[in-house]
């Protein structure tokens, strides 16, 4: 089943229109297991619609999608809740349940989906919080009582909960500062290395994109312009990602510190 | 010791000097706990003192819940799982079991929160409820002087906001307000007549249907259903504005928060309390008329000119007068309880909630203080 040549996400000739704009025109793109792949592209691309495609929250006009082997909108109601069982969201600003603390909220999904034996459900939310870098002390925080870092914290742990073989995050360093910025995305490749989950995200972040990613993905015109590691797609002729890298003067891959 | 048949999802296997607990299949979240069961099968217990080692040779795929679930069996059996050996498992399956044993030590499990005893959460509830009475408090200063901040230079108020407030705390709550007060002057006309008609007393339903609705029951049931409509409104409205910055936004645009906020809302609120009243009322006594047309024989023309040689002016004018009263209550908790709400969606909830209670218990608590006022002047 973990196949590492199996595709976990297929997608194609996505064509999604919002009234009567074309936002997507034929989106093509395949995601490997045990990889982070990053999606840009410049405002109104598309990025975040295409992502809540992917996840079955938004039906595309035409086009297939494919995740982890199920048709995500051909599928029935049920294969449908047993792959939402499979992957993890992490939206923007977290999206957590406000009026439930850290614990209660990574507890939500495993009371929800998993027969956890009685007395281990504590133990298995504060390795969830551990996991996501957090003191297993935050988890009797309220979500309004946590910075914007240790929020996206407990959103992956909370993402994390049913252990998930790929994670979709939308802009998870959007908001933080480069310290915790870097953090989080060291945290990203642990998840990725030594838990083996699949990873895409939406991102902004150069740095991210120079130090943590397999392969980046470019939207532009609706299609996908440019798809491969950092250092290929910094030589791709398009105007945008052109402008898009010359921000940083010099990139050098891999090079940032630690 | 117990060997288990060689389908299940682990076994134990005594091997020279050591003892394997061979895991074999699918070690996965979806099945804990049926992997709970079997580990508890193996009785753990009474491998204390002898050398355990872990086999994951036959194992097909593990996640960090099931290795938790391991370690934790391993504990619980009085082992110390750093003792423990590791042995036939693949890389990334190693790597599983390692980094759920390395933090094995921080996951306490949260200490259940104690009950608390019903001694101290009194006195924390009385604490609570002194601090919202100050807040309440040093809120009406703020509004009052803001409100006379405005008086005095009428340039400063917010005419469009006002009349805005006017038209959602008034105008339209005059239906409702309308069509409930109709209905209790029917029924209050009803009962009065049904014990009048007994004694041949029946004009003197007009009179006490007359004073009751115009110097109680109106303004206190008028201010019940503003305090649950427009004060539950403010409160969500001023809320929902602290959670999403905009009141911040307004103080740093150079704006006072008071002028554009709560003045409007308080003022519209002390106006149109009043004529909702006198609403009321009319609707109210109209609701009676009906009644008395066709129960007791009291024509329409007969009621008005009842109400007239009997009902003296002042009952109206102090049932008139507790309703600019109860409006600043009621706008006061609506608006305090609103800019305190904490930065998360449920304390709306609870602060609107809380804002409904509170001017409904103000307005009664109040009315109850008008009528001993009024008895001890004679009025």
């Amino acid at each position: 089943m973990n196949d590492p040549r199996e595709p976990v996400l297929e997608l194609q000739g996505v064509v999604t229109r919002i009234g009567s704009q074309l936002i997507h025109d034929g989106v093509d793109l395949t995601l490997r297991r045990g990889e982070i792949a990053a999606l840009i592209g410049g405002s109104g691309t598309g990025k975040s619609v295409l992502l809540r495609e992917i996840i079955g929250l938004m039906k595309p006009s035409a086009g297939s999608i494919r995740l982890l082997g199920v048709d995500v909108w051909a599928a029935s109601r049920a294969q449908l809740d047993a792959l939402r069982k499979r992957f993890g969201m992490l939206f923007q600003d977290g999206a957590l349940f406000s009026s439930l603390d850290v614990a209660d909220n990574v507890a939500t999904p495993l009371r929800e989906h998993a027969q956890v034996p009685p007395g281990m459900l504590a133990q298995l939310v504060d390795l969830r919080l551990s996991l996501a870098g957090l003191s297993t002390l935050a988890g009797s925080k309220l979500p309004s009582e946590l910075s914007g870092g240790m929020r996206k914290r407990a959103a992956i742990a909370r993402a994390l909960a049913l252990e998930p073989e790929v994670l979709f995050l939308d802009e998870p360093t959007s908001g933080l500062d480069p310290i915790t910025a870097r953090a989080f995305d060291r945290l990203l490749r642990f998840l990725c290395d030594d838990l083996g989950i699949t990873v895409l995200i939406v991102t902004h972040d150069l740095d991210t994109l120079l130090t943590i990613t397999d392969r980046v993905i470019v939207l532009g015109k609706g299609r996908v312009i440019a798809n491969g590691p950092v250092d290929q797609v910094v030589q791709v002729d398009d105007p945008w990602i052109r402008s898009y890298f010359e921000v940083r003067a010099s990139i050098i891959p891999g090079a940032l510190p630690d | 010791m117990h060997i288990s048949s060689p389908e299940s999802a682990c076994r134990l296997q005594p091997e020279s000097g050591a003892v394997l607990l061979i895991l074999s299949g699918r070690w996965s979240l979806v099945r804990l706990e049926q992997l709970d069961r079997e580990l508890g099968r193996l009785a753990l217990r009474s491998l204390v003192g002898a050398n355990l080692r872990l086999d994951g040779s036959a194992l097909l795929s593990i996640d960090t819940a099931a290795a938790l679930l391991i370690w934790r069996s391993i504990a619980q059996a009085g082992i110390d799982p750093a003792a423990v050996g590791l042995s036939g498992f693949s890389e990334s399956h190693r790597r599983i079991v390692e980094l759920v044993r390395e933090r094995l030590g921080e996951l306490g499990g949260r200490q259940q929160a104690r009950l608390p005893d019903l001694l101290s959460s009194f006195g924390r509830k009385l604490e609570d409820l002194g601090r919202l009475l100050l807040l309440h408090l040093s809120f009406l200063g703020v509004a009052v002087s803001a409100l006379a901040a405005a008086l005095f230079m009428p340039r400063r108020l917010r005419w469009r906001e006002l009349l805005a407030q006017l038209s959602q705390t008034c105008t339209s709550a005059v239906p409702v307000i309308a069509l409930v007060m109709f209905l209790i002057g029917v029924v209050v006309a009803y009962l009065l007549g049904l014990q009048a008609a007994q004694y041949g007393a029946n004009i003197f339903v007009v009179d006490g249907v007359a004073l009751g609705m115009v110097r109680e029951f109106s303004p206190l049931l008028v201010a019940i259903i503003v305090a649950g409509r427009s004060g539950a409104a403010f409160t969500a409205q001023l809320g929902t504005m602290r959670l999403t910055d905009e009141i911040d936004a307004i103080r740093t645009l150079g704006l006072s928060v008071e002028q554009v906020l709560i003045v409007p809302r308080v003022l519209a609120m002390v106006l149109g309390l009043p004529l909702l009243v006198f609403v009321g009322s009319v609707l109210g006594l109209a609701g009676a008329a009906l009644v008395c047309a066709s129960m007791l024989d009291i024509t329409a023309s007969t009621f008005i000119a009842r109400i007239d040689d009997t009902l003296e002016v002042r009952h109206y004018l102090i049932g008139l007068a507790k309703a600019p009263v109860f409006a600043l209550f009621i706008s006061v908790i609506g608006c305090s309880m609103g800019m305190t709400v904490s930065r998360d969606t449920r304390s709306i909830g609870i602060n609107t909630t809380s804002t409904v209670v509170q001017s409904i218990v103000a307005v009664i608590l109040l009315d109850a203080f008008f009528a001993i006022l009024m008895q001890e002047l004679g009025l």
